[in-house]
């Protein structure tokens, strides 16, 4: 490093240093951010946890007889019902249960014989409720492979070198497409909420904090056209900037597994990801309203900024909350009402039940209005930034 | 026509409270006149005409554009005024006519009646060898071509300009100074601020001497010059600047 060099190094650090704002988004801010986002993180999964446990489920047991413990061992897990069921049903849903443990009928007998033996925990990883039920249900199955164990040695007295093997299992039973659907409803709406702020951020800070820093501004604020003309002008290109980030995302998206997995069947996915033009409908306008209130806070964030890394240093951690939020939709439970009062969390939440097609109209109402009334009061903050004096001159 | 009457603009300044910019400015600029402010930076200058190109509002006082009141009707003053800055710069992202386009867009002209005037400026302006050029990719003189394209484009009959000529060669500012010229022949009515003497004495039609936000001197070249009984207009601005510096 020459000493040239170094001067100018020592330049920028001053230069950075005498910048308040910088100092505050570099030194203060992530103390404050990053804390937040943890204690956000950790509450929706402590969250997500207790509402698993309180969650209220029916697993239906074929063959209780034969291991007569069972029905005792499940009714004392809390919040399930044991279902005695006579075989496995075609469809959990149709029978009212979310898992089915199956023993089969004769199973003693077999294995008495030294025939191997199959137990098997029915259930459905692309539901919640399945899930769930699988996971409460799952300590039992230890139990059952002990006391087929005990049931084998007894019929062989106490010595035996070839024990009969046993398989008792968690079996997914869901569909390709029920996968594809879960794992849609888990990815889209983060990915979205990603794409989207991606899209907004750069045109928003280009527009405002970037037209002052490039001293075109002046000349703009000196035509007829008003002040808030021209803010709802910049905002409509920065709102088309992350709805086609969004769309872009999207398209890109269905034409990895729509078309390249197709075509490359070696990459054979283990499910289906097949999203209806209605739902894309839904999503889209879903969208729409966390996009105009993203866009608005993007171009406040534009208009107070003094210049354009100031404003991109603010609109980064913008992103990250966005992302963060969107997280929201990788979580497993029914959420309840009052998380569809956070704007873009209740996006992410509402739009993984448009996927699952679990939408409660309660929901998406809480979520669309809660946005849309946050995206009309950030577009008046930003009217206002925009039309104070200090736009031009704050630097 | 240009009347002003009594502006006053503060801003407010953590160290040392509200401060002055402008205050107890008035003065009257007639159509097919040049009106100069002549200042040193800091002076004032630039507040005033923001003020009149009601991009700042005044703390008190008001100002007349072309017959509308600058605090009642700010959007038909915008629409009446022509606005250059030697400090502002062109979008370089676009090409001319874009910004032409833009521009007249904004002045709620049609697009027939953009694309007539386009052609009408075409060949006075010269603008033929870069109107589809991008105006990052153009030279320093066709910018100023451009800029000077942008703000007659509309027709308006005021014209505000702050320091044009800032950092323009000789060729440049003498085309500027022309066109300034040719407007107030039109008979528009245009109100320029300079810190160059020689510009102020060879365009302006009446003076304004301004320093630390006030008037301190006004009436047309011969006037100043025989009031303070000097030779230049740079003699009678050193006099009149150096007054104040003394009182201090």
């Amino acid at each position: 490093m020459t000493v040239k060099t170094l001067a100018v190094f020592r330049k920028e650090v001053i230069d950075t240093l005498r910048d308040g704002r910088s100092i505050f988004a570099i030194f203060v801010f992530p103390f404050l951010l990053y804390p937040a986002m943890l204690l956000f993180i950790s509450w929706m999964h402590m969250k997500e946890a207790e509402e698993a446990k309180a969650l209220e489920v029916r697993v239906g047991v074929v063959g209780g007889a034969t291991l007569p413990f069972l029905a005792d061992s499940l009714a004392a897990i809390s919040g399930v019902t044991p279902v005695p069921l006579d075989a496995p049903p075609a469809s959990m849903e149709n029978a009212g249960v979310n898992a089915v443990l199956v023993v089969p009928a004769g199973i003693l007998e077999s294995i008495a014989r030294g025939d191997s033996a199959r137990v098997q925990l029915l259930y459905k990883e692309a539901d919640n409720k399945s899930s769930a039920a699988a996971g409460r249900v799952e300590p039992i199955l230890d139990q059952v492979r002990e006391a087929l164990t005990v049931s084998w040695a007894q019929s062989h007295g106490a010595h035996t070198d070839a024990p009969p093997r046993l398989v008792v299992e968690m079996k997914d039973i869901s569909l390709k497409s029920e996968t594809g659907r879960y794992v849609a409803a888990l990815l889209i709406p983060f990915l979205l909420m990603i794409m989207v702020a991606a899209g907004a951020m750069q045109t928003a800070i280009d527009a405002t904090a970037g037209e002052k820093e490039r001293s075109t501004l002046e000349t703009l604020l000196a035509t007829s056209a008003s002040r808030t003309e021209i803010l709802l002008g910049k905002c409509a290109a920065v709102l088309a900037a992350a709805i086609t980030g969004a769309v872009t995302g999207v398209t890109g998206l269905w034409f990895t597994f729509a078309v390249v997995a197709k075509a490359f069947p070696t990459m054979s996915s283990p499910f289906e990801l097949t999203i209806g033009p209605d739902k894309l409908i839904w999503l889209f306008l879903t969208l729409v309203p966390t996009a105009v209130f993203l866009t608005a806070v993007l171009v406040a964030i534009g208009c107070f900024a003094r210049s354009m890394r100031e404003g991109q240093t603010y609109a980064t951690y913008v992103y990250m909350v966005a992302t963060f939020l969107g997280l929201g939709s990788l979580g497993q439970q029914t959420p309840p009402l009052s998380r569809f009062f956070i704007p873009l969390l209740n996006t992410a939440l509402l739009q993984r039940e448009i996927l699952t097609n679990s939408v409660q109209m309660l929901h998406a109402v809480a979520a669309v209005g809660v946005t849309t009334a946050a995206a009309a009061f950030m577009l008046t903050i930003a009217v206002r930034l925009f039309s104070n004096e200090s736009v031009l001159f704050r630097t | 026509m240009i009347e002003v009457q009594k502006l006053l603009k503060t801003f407010h300044d953590r160290k040392r409270g509200e401060v002055a910019a402008v205050q107890d400015v008035s003065f009257v600029c007639q159509p097919g006149k040049v009106f100069g402010l002549l200042g040193r930076n800091g002076a004032g200058k630039t507040t005033t005409l923001r003020m009149l190109a009601t991009i700042l509002v005044p703390t008190s006082g008001t100002a007349k554009v072309a017959g509308h009141d600058i605090i009642q009707e700010p959007a038909a003053v915008r629409r009446a005024i022509g606005y250059l800055s030697g400090e502002t710069k062109l979008y370089d992202r676009l090409t001319g006519r874009e910004l032409l386009e833009y521009f007249g867009a904004l002045a709620s002209m049609g697009s027939s009646a953009i694309a007539a005037r386009i052609e009408e400026l075409r060949g006075p302006f010269g603008l033929s060898d870069f109107l589809d050029k991008r105006v990052g990719k153009m030279s320093t003189g066709m910018k100023q071509r451009l800029s000077i394209s942008r703000v007659v484009f509309h027709d308006p009959q005021v014209l505000i300009f702050d320091e044009p000529t800032a950092g323009l060669d000789v060729i440049g500012a003498r085309a500027v100074l022309s066109l300034i010229q040719d407007l107030k022949k039109k008979g528009r009515t245009v109100i320029y601020s300079t810190h160059i003497m020689t510009e102020a004495e060879r365009i302006c039609d009446e003076i304004a001497i301004i320093e630390r936000g006030r008037i301190l001197a006004q009436g047309t070249v011969g006037s100043l010059l025989q009031r303070a009984n000097q030779n230049s207009l740079e003699d009678v601005f050193v006099e009149v600047v150096g007054s104040v510096d003394s009182d201090r």
